[in-house]
């Protein structure tokens, strides 16, 4: 029971990772980015071709930076020039470029599923309460844990993070005051894609890569987004944990209906609270 | 409705049972067959988007609703085959009115979350659910051998099939236009525009946009119906979120401003794709691409170009007439 615990954190901590830059970015921009899950794939083929060459930990690296890169390209080139447009522009624009990473995935790496091993420092298993559990699911769920204390500390503690709650609070009001909206909206949207990409690499020794990679941890994601109050990275990381528990308990006791707890679990949270579990914080 | 409109709808109603009659190769009857029943589709994801404004990433769940309920409950033979059609697409739109009163309070963006995920539970409870749905192997539909008094016979065979299930697209446009254009669509549109307004206006503004949820699952659905009789049978690819996702990029390729947009976008979104399939295997980037040119570039879709045509038509006779 406390190993199901255990990997429900494990599943909450990447689908915290990925759900935060999500939430990040509606709260700063009120955008929806669709290909938020392709650059999670994106991070996690760039990881393997790169570990190949020089190990998962500069993979795991180098992964974060490309798509860190690769996240202000996207601020530069769709969401800025596009922020006036209404939310379903930027909806559908996103929609495209997942389409696009999809086809690019499947034409550098191929339609089959490739797996990463496990980097061998950290391959073995450990005794935990009486049975063994891998070292390397402890290693995510440590992942997560430093991912949400440092955005803790940049959020509240920070310049920039004061401002980015600022913005996510009341944009245009936020502006006028004087903080430059469009620069932090780069660093953003970067530290969003970095962090998807990084989970990605990270997810990828235990889920394997595929095309449909993508789509997959998309959905989780927007439930968590949804479920936890849009735009609050707060509430994010109450949903996913919540989420990643639902999904390891359901797969235990009620194995055919998994995947509509989630879905519930979303139904009922906009029926009593709307906004969302976190409302209007950030 | 002038006479000049009543000829014209004649003539679109005509146009599909020809060219199941005029001896074209069967390989092209079959494919604008498979069409129509896209164009069902994105009729309904269309619907919504014009009445309501909101954007469905789940319509296949109400696309293979239908057809899954026929192949479930068919071998049973409680009711004959057309009562059970009927009540199949009331069922999967009753559904998706119950699940409207709940989606449209979700504020624009949360709303296509909702659809993405109803759409991914039921794709998961038909891949998953094994006794129930047959799992990827999905289910063959245990057919009478007459439907609404045709023959099975002709309805899965491409001329047959073509015939009828245009003269249902034709159909079913129809009723949709007029809804539209009635108190009712033009109420929605309003709740579209500014809810708080339309509600400051002493109007209900729940139940109609639940009740054109209902009303696009159910238009969506009839083109799954079209699909399960053609075919006869029923799989979770009908209700994978890339059918969604198709659905929605041939209302949008269209453009969602008219009703009868969505439809151009399907025949056209397939017959691209028939043609650019053989010579190319990068079809999901031109379709993205397609996507963001357009909603950047042309978002009233193809259905902008025919004012904008008779714009430049009319500039022409203007500078005409002035040169004489």
């Amino acid at each position: 029971m406390a190993i199901q615990l255990l990997n429900g954190l494990v599943y909450g901590a990447l689908l915290f990772t990925v759900a935060s830059g999500l939430a990040l970015m509606f709260g700063l921009r009120r955008i929806v980015n669709f290909a938020h899950g392709s650059l999670y794939m994106l991070g996690a083929y760039v990881g393997y071709s790169v570990s190949h060459l020089f190990g998962f930990w500069i993979g795991l690296f180098a992964a974060g930076i490309c798509l860190a890169l690769a996240g202000i390209l996207l601020d530069g080139a769709v969401f800025r020039p596009l922020q006036h447009r209404g939310p379903l522009t930027t909806l559908l624009v996103t929609f495209g470029l997942a389409l696009i990473t999809e086809d690019l995935v499947l034409s550098v790496w191929g339609k089959d599923t490739l797996s990463l091993p496990v980097p061998p420092a950290v391959g073995g298993d450990w005794w935990l309460l009486d049975t063994t559990f891998p070292v390397y699911r402890l290693l995510i769920i440590a992942f997560g844990a430093v991912a949400s204390f440092s955005l803790l500390v940049w959020l509240k503690g920070s310049r920039a993070g004061l401002f980015v709650r600022a913005a996510s609070y009341d944009p245009v009001t936020s502006a006028v005051q004087g903080v430059n909206t469009d620069r932090l909206g780069a660093v953003v949207v970067a530290v969003s894609a970095g962090l998807a990409g990084m989970s990605g690499v990270v997810a990828a020794p235990l889920l394997s890569l595929a095309p449909n990679m993508a789509s997959d941890i998309l959905v989780d994601s927007f439930i968590v987004v949804v479920v936890g109050g849009l735009g609050s990275v707060a509430g994010a990381f109450v949903a996913a944990l919540l989420l990643g528990q639902i999904n390891v308990l359901g797969v235990v006791f009620m194995p055919e209906l998994t995947s509509l707890l989630p879905f519930l679990l979303m139904i009922a949270v906009l029926l009593l609270k709307p906004a969302g579990l976190a409302g209007d914080r950030v | 409705m002038s006479v000049g409109k009543a000829v014209s709808w004649i003539l679109l109603a005509a146009c599909g049972p020809l060219i199941a009659w005029l001896p074209f190769p069967l390989i092209m009857k079959s494919l604008l067959a498979q069409a129509t029943f896209s164009a069902l589709f994105a009729l309904g994801v269309g619907l919504l988007i014009k009445q309501n404004g909101m954007i469905s990433f789940g319509h296949a769940a109400f696309f293979g609703l239908p057809g899954y309920l026929l192949g479930v409950l068919l071998p049973y033979q409680l009711v004959s085959a057309e009562l059970l059609i009927c009540a199949a697409l009331l069922l999967s739109g009753g559904l998706a009115f119950v699940l409207g009163l709940v989606f449209v309070r979700a504020q624009g963006i949360a709303f296509g979350m909702l659809t993405l995920a109803i759409g991914q539970a039921v794709y998961e409870a038909a891949t998953r659910i094994r006794w129930l749905s047959g799992g990827n192997d999905g289910l063959t539909l245990k057919l009478p051998a007459k439907i609404f008094g045709l023959s099975l016979k002709v309805l899965q065979q491409p001329s047959g099939m073509l015939a009828v299930s245009w003269l249902v697209m034709v159909a079913t446009l129809a009723i949709v236009s007029l809804l539209a254009s009635s108190r009712f669509g033009r109420l929605t549109e309003a709740i579209r525009d500014n809810e708080e307004r339309a509600r400051f206006l002493g109007y209900r503004t729940l139940w109609p946009r639940a009740a054109v949820f209902g009303l696009s699952a159910v238009v969506t659905g009839v083109g799954g119906v079209m699909f399960a009789l053609y075919s006869g049978f029923i799989s979770p690819d009908t209700v994978h979120w890339t059918a969604s996702g198709s659905a929605l990029i041939m209302a949008i390729l269209g453009g969602s401003g008219t009703s009868w947009g969505p439809i151009a976008g399907a025949l056209v979104y397939f017959f691209l794709k028939e043609s650019l399939d053989s010579f190319t295997t990068h079809w999901l980037s031109i379709i993205g691409v397609a996507l963001i040119v357009i909603t950047v570039a042309f978002p009233t879709g193809l259905a902008g170009l025919v004012p904008f045509a008779r714009q430049l038509i009319a500039n022409r006779r203007e500078a005409r007439l002035a040169r004489a």
